[in-house]
């Protein structure tokens, strides 16, 4: 059995619905940091480039400090808000196979969004403590999860990903672009 | 000389009815001494005793029945025949309770039987729209091995053909690699915690609760990954 089949096969399949562990939902909010990030970078950017080409004047945002810390904070509310509101799961989340759903399973609306939201930095500040219930919560609820009523689970089909991989190492199946 | 006949016939057949006294004729007289004897051997005979004593074996063994049963216009016996009012009087069930149904259907070769049989005719008639309602797919579908079947069947190069490239593969391997770490971080908090393996929940109550919910509610709300 290759690594490959076996990272797919046996214990992955059939998670989907599961509690969501320490090490997904981190990396996925790493990377949705990276992402909401690096999207904000590109906003200014073109804000900065229209303002110039409009005005003739050169505008950076870093030279406004208040402002740009309340458009990263407005930013970034919106991109965790607005997603995890309508599909459950940000980029990141989307990336690495996981979401946001009800305590019971169900999908959340925009006012556990927006609690869960508003109560992430709480999570996050004091050295992360409120997110160690991911680790030790038995539904593996942080802080934020807990004041928002929701928790986060696998949303990956990790049965179909298995048969993707089967279908790909099929001696009769025909290679890619032939 | 003799006078003639005819002129003394007259005198003599009226001297006759005078002197032969009103005699009952021979056979007449026999009919009524038959008569009265037949009575007096009626009266006077057991009939129960004479029929006691007759072999009514030995008498219909002397009878050529099949003679006797040519001479029946069956149809005719069987148009006058009311079969409703019969069968009414027949029981049924008790007749049924008499017969040995094993026996009979040992009897029967059903080779010769389904030999009759047209099949076709009989497909035509199923209607296979309402058998298969009957049919639990989903039951049907979980016994599937679906690993098996991909390993076994072109079906795999079809999916291969309709899937993602490259980046899906990679991508899969990663959450794969997650869940494992997931699962190493789980095991030695568990550990560390002192809890019992298979002792926590394994997710939502509507997503791993029931059988369909999880696919179907994570669908539902935003499709899977």
């Amino acid at each position: 059995m290759t690594n490959v089949e076996q990272a797919i096969g046996g214990p992955v399949v059939g998670r989907q619905g599961n509690y969501a562990g320490a090490v997904s939902r981190l990396v996925a909010f790493a990377a949705d940091i990276g992402i909401s990030w690096g999207l904000y970078s590109l906003g200014v950017a073109g804000v900065t480039l229209f303002t110039s080409l409009v005005s003739g004047h050169s505008f950076s945002i870093a030279k406004h400090r208040l402002l740009a810390l309340v458009v990263v904070v407005v930013w970034e509310f919106i991109y965790f808000t607005y997603q995890w509101a309508v599909s459950g799961k940000t980029l990141g989340m989307a990336i690495f196979g996981i979401k946001v759903v009800s305590a019971e399973g169900a999908p959340i609306g925009f006012k556990a969004a927006t609690i869960r939201t508003i109560t992430l930095p709480i999570s996050i500040f004091f050295f992360g403590i409120g997110l160690i219930g991911i680790i030790v919560q038995r539904e593996r609820r942080a802080f934020h999860d807990l004041c928002a009523h929701t928790c986060v689970v696998y949303a990956w089909d990790a049965r179909a990903a298995r048969l993707r991989w089967l279908a790909k190492n099929d001696p009769a199946t025909p290679a890619h672009g032939s | 000389m003799r006078a003639p006949s005819g002129a003394t016939g007259a005198p003599d057949a009226a001297r006759r009815r005078v002197m032969t006294p009103s005699v009952p004729r021979p056979d007449r007289l026999a009919q009524a001494i038959a008569e009265q004897v037949v009575k007096v051997v009626v009266d006077a005979l057991d009939i129960n005793a004479l029929l006691a004593r007759i072999d009514v074996s030995a008498l219909l063994d002397r009878v050529d029945m099949n003679e006797v049963v040519a001479k029946i216009d069956i149809d005719e016996l069987v148009a006058r025949l009311d079969v409703d009012a019969l069968i009414s009087r027949v029981d049924v069930d008790a007749l049924i309770g008499r017969v040995d149904v094993n026996h009979i259907i040992e009897r029967v070769d059903v080779d010769q039987v389904v030999a009759r049989v047209d099949v076709d005719q009989v497909v035509a008639r199923v209607d296979v729209e309402a058998v298969v309602d009957r049919v639990n797919v989903d039951k049907l579908i979980a016994s599937v091995d679906i690993d098996k079947l991909i390993e076994q069947t072109e079906l795999g190069s079809i999916i291969a053909r309709s899937t993602t490239g490259v980046a899906g593969e990679v991508l899969d391997v990663v959450r794969a690699q997650g869940v494992g770490l997931d699962d190493f971080v789980a095991r030695w908090s568990a550990r560390i915690l002192r809890r019992k393996p298979g002792t926590l929940p394994l997710g939502p109550p509507l997503l791993v609760g029931r059988t369909k919910e999880p696919v179907a509610a994570i669908e539902a709300s935003g499709g899977t990954t």
